[in-house]
């Protein structure tokens, strides 16, 4: 079964969420059964997920079956949705409960507040391989997928959990959305250990957040920089939480002065702090910093995990064989995704990636073989942890407004730089409504001309 | 400006709102105000009126109305 998970004890608790339903490891392998036992065969599922037991349990119960699901956030704007429906054509979904009238599909099966409809539409070939797609893109709804094979997922669960030194008495707080790489492993980690995973739908500034991880004694907490920010704002370090063991760190670069702040803090209490590096489409982790490390290599992100390579390359593609140097990271491992799928037909294709991963990064590398990320090639921005394609803004602007339009920005704003004076606010709200960004976050300005060089390729 | 000015100014500009929906604003009654714009919200107050909340502050921080009440703490009164 998917991650082993009919081999761990039965009665233990593998996970609670924080409306309070909960799930053993033995509930959730007759769970599955059933789930399977309805759809009967290898087909293509969405799952509108949240961080809720009946979300967490469709997942595996479709993983298990070799049902392929797509994962993605319940709050997707439902015309995106659709037109993700028109292209990949799934023949079930799974989503919460209190949709079903937003929807015109026949119920099938509901359990733990959620329902399995059935849409009627055939789905297209599924490469053997194939077992979870996940959206490049939790914002603009591309339909630009990830695909990831059977090894992907198992094989990072567990280089996950033996990185970070997971037991089976862990209680971990699951904070990122289901939909998110990072979020994803970290329940699967806990689940291949045969741990407790706490799913929370409310954030670090809920009270009833702070009251659900102290009754549920949670051990392990892992989040993107902007959760260590919001951690630090409310005197985390103050805050009494014995049970506490293991911070965990990715989905992005944590400013300095924080992450010597939280490395001291975890020396000081007898807690572990890891840092740790990447991407979706390495199926999350890719580098991780021992604990016991962090004070001494303070904003690092480590090294490769085990079964994995990290190297460097120059502008000419050519490997870098200086062990201090600066280059676009390039990373190896069994880990690395088949590639992407932008349309039904791309699902019955193999591994095209062949296990290398270019991850536009560019890295610093010390004399100790130690990884720093220093900027990006690729034109993405993360805020709040949600990765931002700058060109699907652009192109997302072009298919709405008929405009040309220019995208860049930093790890704290997007901006926008159009022509035209009139639409300024119109692509603001456009753009905050279809993203889900905070306001702040994206700002539009007025230029004379977008910039070209002389290929017509625009100058950011 | 005021203090009730100064406070009604961060709230429609945090959340984008207009000032007839002040009074029943409530942490998460409208998507702008989810955790993300809370933090953004709590900032933009202690830059307004030069004060630091304490964590349980911010998380009591429930309300338009409440604000008003947890901010009598920091002796900006209404």
């Amino acid at each position: 079964m998917f991650l082993d998970l009919d081999e761990k004890e039965k009665s233990i608790i593998a996970a609670i969420d924080d409306r309070g339903v909960s799930t053993t490891y033995g509930e959730i392998c007759g769970f599955a059964e059933e789930f399977c036992s309805l759809i009967k065969r290898r087909t293509l599922i969405f799952i509108l997920s949240e961080n809720s037991t009946g979300s967490l349990a469709g997942y595996i119960a479709s993983l298990s079956g070799r049902i392929v699901p797509l994962l993605l956030s319940c709050n997707i704007d439902r015309g995106m949705l659709a037109n993700l429906i028109a292209v990949y054509q799934p023949e079930y979904l799974w989503v919460p409960e209190r949709y079903l009238s937003g929807f015109n599909y026949s119920l099938i099966f509901k359990k733990y507040e959620y329902i399995l409809l059935k849409t009627g539409l055939k789905p297209f070939d599924l490469h053997d391989d194939l077992s979870l797609l996940l959206p490049t893109s939790g914002t603009t709804g591309s339909p630009k997928l990830v695909r990831h094979s059977y090894l992907n997922v198992e094989i990072n669960a567990r280089n996950v959990a033996a990185s970070a030194g997971l037991v089976p008495e862990d209680r971990s707080i699951a904070i990122l959305p289901m939909h998110f790489t990072m979020g994803l492993f970290v329940m699967n980690s806990h689940l291949v250990t045969g741990a407790r995973v706490l799913l929370m739908q409310q954030s670090l500034t809920d009270r009833g957040f702070w009251q659900f991880i102290k009754d549920q004694k949670a051990t392990n907490l892992s989040g993107v920089p902007y959760n260590f920010e919001v951690l630090y704002r409310l005197r985390f370090f103050r805050m009494d939480l014995p049970d506490l063991r293991l911070l965990i760190h990715g989905g992005g670069k944590l400013k300095y002065e924080l992450f010597v702040e939280f490395a001291e803090y975890a020396g000081r209490t007898g807690k572990k702090f890891i840092s740790g590096y990447g991407q979706t489409e390495g199926s999350s982790r890719m580098a991780f910093l021992k604990p016991e490390m962090a004070l001494s290599k303070p904003g690092s992100i480590g090294k490769a995990i085990t079964s994995g390579h990290l190297s460097l390359i120059d502008e000419n593609g050519t490997e870098i064989n200086e062990i201090e140097a600066v280059g676009e990271m390039v990373y190896r491992g069994p880990n690395v995704t088949l590639g992407y799928a932008q349309s039904g037909t791309d699902l019955a294709k193999g591994d095209e990636n062949k296990g290398v991963l270019h991850t536009g990064d560019i890295a610093r590398r010390d004399a100790d073989g130690y990884y720093y990320v220093a900027g990006r090639l690729s034109r993405f921005l993360k805020l709040y942890g949600l990765r931002i394609d700058l060109d699907e803004i652009e192109h997302m602007i072009r298919s709405a407004f008929d405009m040309d339009s220019l995208c860049t920005g930093n790890d704290e704003k997007m901006i926008i730089k159009i022509t035209d004076n009139t639409l300024k606010e119109e692509i603001h709200k456009y753009v905050i409504e279809k993203t889900g960004l905070f306001h702040t976050s994206v700002d539009v300005a007025v230029i004379e001309e977008i910039p070209r060089n002389e290929a017509g390729k625009k100058i950011y | 400006m005021n203090n009730l000015q100064l406070y009604n100014r961060v709230f429609i500009e945090s959340f984008q709102v207009i000032s007839d929906q002040l009074e029943n604003l409530t942490y998460r009654s409208i998507p702008a105000w989810d955790s993300v714009g809370h933090m953004a919200m709590i900032a933009a107050l202690e830059e307004t009126f030069s004060i630091m909340f304490d964590p349980n502050d911010i998380l009591d921080f429930t309300s338009y109305e409440t604000g008003k009440q947890i901010l009598t703490k920091y002796n900006i009164l209404f």
